[in-house]
């Protein structure tokens, strides 16, 4: 497999890639330790704001989450370019593997939930869950998780709400609105909350847990260090007991409860989107617009 | 560090952070459709097309090679054939030549029994006319010696054929 020696200039490009997964990370720590304030206690507060930019609406706020969110998605950018590198028919690199082995498991995943007709989505449930899961998993590195922040979640869940209702106007728009009043007229307000109550639970659900995870260490800490505050000597000066305790939640909150969240985002999206799609409305429509195209080229003849 | 740092609240909204954020997930996507999901699907479909090809050179070569086969098969049939007729033919040919020789032979036999009786029956003859000539001879002799003269040869002659001719008769 490995009969192929690797030219220099391969090498030096896979190192280029491997930059820049780590870069961006090595950057965000050394800015989240330089830009911390040394403070006593656990307190719980939001990202640290670095600029704050006037804008109309509100001012935009650069805090430590866009850039960590940036940092995930340049990472996830030279994740792909290092493992697309070396692409070949005849896979001679076991990274293609690893590549293939994500690609066919995003399609199936996109293939049992949405269908064949949904496969160009395949992309963007991939996106999803990458940004989840490498957002959340980002915290692992010391540095604040973009996705314990409400406004990142919800920018994802509005694009999903957008997704979704583009798709639902594809059985045409007085089918649209007609859906609002099913199964009776009288549920019509009732549908139009649970319409826009998509995106928020969606947002909510997500945010909810990873803010739960943050939450639930920081109580964790502050009620281990008191623990051991009360010992005599020096004993309680060292809060001793936030060694190791503290990271059996973290492989919860962190690590599965950041992996789990991505994937039921992606399966959210996927059945929102091919439930909300009117397939035989849409069909329908087609149709009558063939037909009106054949009448229209008929009267033209 | 810093003497004072801002931080936003846990949870507050801001528009713009949405806006980025939602862009974000777009470029993701861009990035994923375009550098990941493009290159392995091509990748994926070359393959396919190779494992086609291979495929059918396979099944091109698998009925070649079947056609081949039957090709040898019927010029080994036709050969054994031909081989069979050559023999027969031979055979009969051998046969006629056989019959022949042995008629010519047995004309042949004929034709020199009856060359042979034929110049049996000629040296009969001739020995005949001369034992016929030398009887008449002896007896013109004897006749001369018994008789004391000389008969003229030409009437003796005449004379003794018409005896012999007798007694031939």
């Amino acid at each position: 497999m490995t009969a192929t020696k690797k030219s220099l200039k391969f090498i030096l490009l896979d190192i280029l890639y491997l930059a820049m997964i780590i870069l961006p990370f090595a950057g965000a720590i050394v800015l989240k330790v330089l830009i911390t304030p040394q403070t006593e206690g656990v307190s719980l507060t939001g990202a640290i704001i670095l600029w704050q930019i006037p804008m109309p609406l509100q001012d935009l706020y650069i805090t430590e989450v866009q850039i960590n969110s940036w940092a995930v998605v340049i990472a996830i950018l030279g994740l792909v370019l290092f493992l697309r590198h070396g692409l070949s028919v005849k896979p001679y690199l076991k990274r293609q593997l690893v590549l293939e082995w994500i690609v066919e498991q995003c399609d199936n995943l996109v293939m049992s939930n949405m269908g064949q007709a949904f496969m160009g989505f395949s992309p963007f449930i991939c996106a999803i869950m990458a940004l989840s899961a490498f957002s959340s998993l980002s915290s692992l590195l010391g540095i604040f998780p973009p996705t314990s922040d409400l406004n990142i979640i919800a920018g994802w869940a509005i694009l999903v709400f957008i997704l979704i209702t583009y798709f639902k106007l594809k059985g045409g728009f007085f089918h649209y609105l007609k859906s609002y009043t099913e199964p009776i007229a009288v549920m019509t307000p009732m549908n139009i909350i649970s319409e826009f109550a998509t995106p928020v639970s969606m947002t909510m659900r997500h945010f909810g847990n990873v803010l739960s995870g943050v939450v639930i260490s920081s109580l964790l800490g502050v009620f281990l260090s008191s623990l051991t505050a009360g010992l005599p000597g020096l004993l309680g000066q060292i809060p001793f007991l936030r060694v190791g305790i503290p990271a059996v939640l973290s492989l919860y909150f962190d690590i599965f409860s950041g992996c789990l969240q991505a994937f039921i985002f992606a399966m959210l999206t996927m059945q929102y989107v091919a439930n909300g799609f009117p397939g035989e409305a849409y069909e329908k429509r087609l149709k009558r617009r063939a037909e009106r195209a054949a009448r229209r080229a008929a009267e033209k003849a | 560090m810093l003497a004072n740092v801002q931080t936003m609240d846990v949870v507050y909204v801001n528009i713009w952070a949405v806006v980025i954020s939602l862009v974000n997930l777009l470029i993701l996507f861009l990035i994923l459709r375009f550098f990941l999901y493009r290159p392995v699907r091509r990748m994926l479909q070359q393959r396919q097309s190779q494992v086609d090809r291979v495929y059918s050179d396979a099944e091109q070569a698998k009925a070649e090679s079947e056609s081949m086969r039957q090709e040898y098969a019927d010029k080994l049939q036709s050969a054994h054939d031909e081989a069979t007729a050559i023999v027969s033919t031979a055979r009969e040919r051998a046969e006629r030549l056989e019959d022949e020789i042995v008629k010519d032979a047995k004309e042949k036999a004929e034709g020199m029994v009856r060359q042979a009786d034929k110049e049996i029956s000629q040296e009969r003859k001739k020995a005949m006319n001369e034992i016929k000539d030398d009887i008449s001879a002896i007896s013109v002799e004897i006749a001369e010696k018994v008789i004391g003269r000389e008969i003229n040869q030409e009437d003796h002659d005449k004379m003794i054929d018409s005896f012999i001719d007798d007694i031939g008769q």
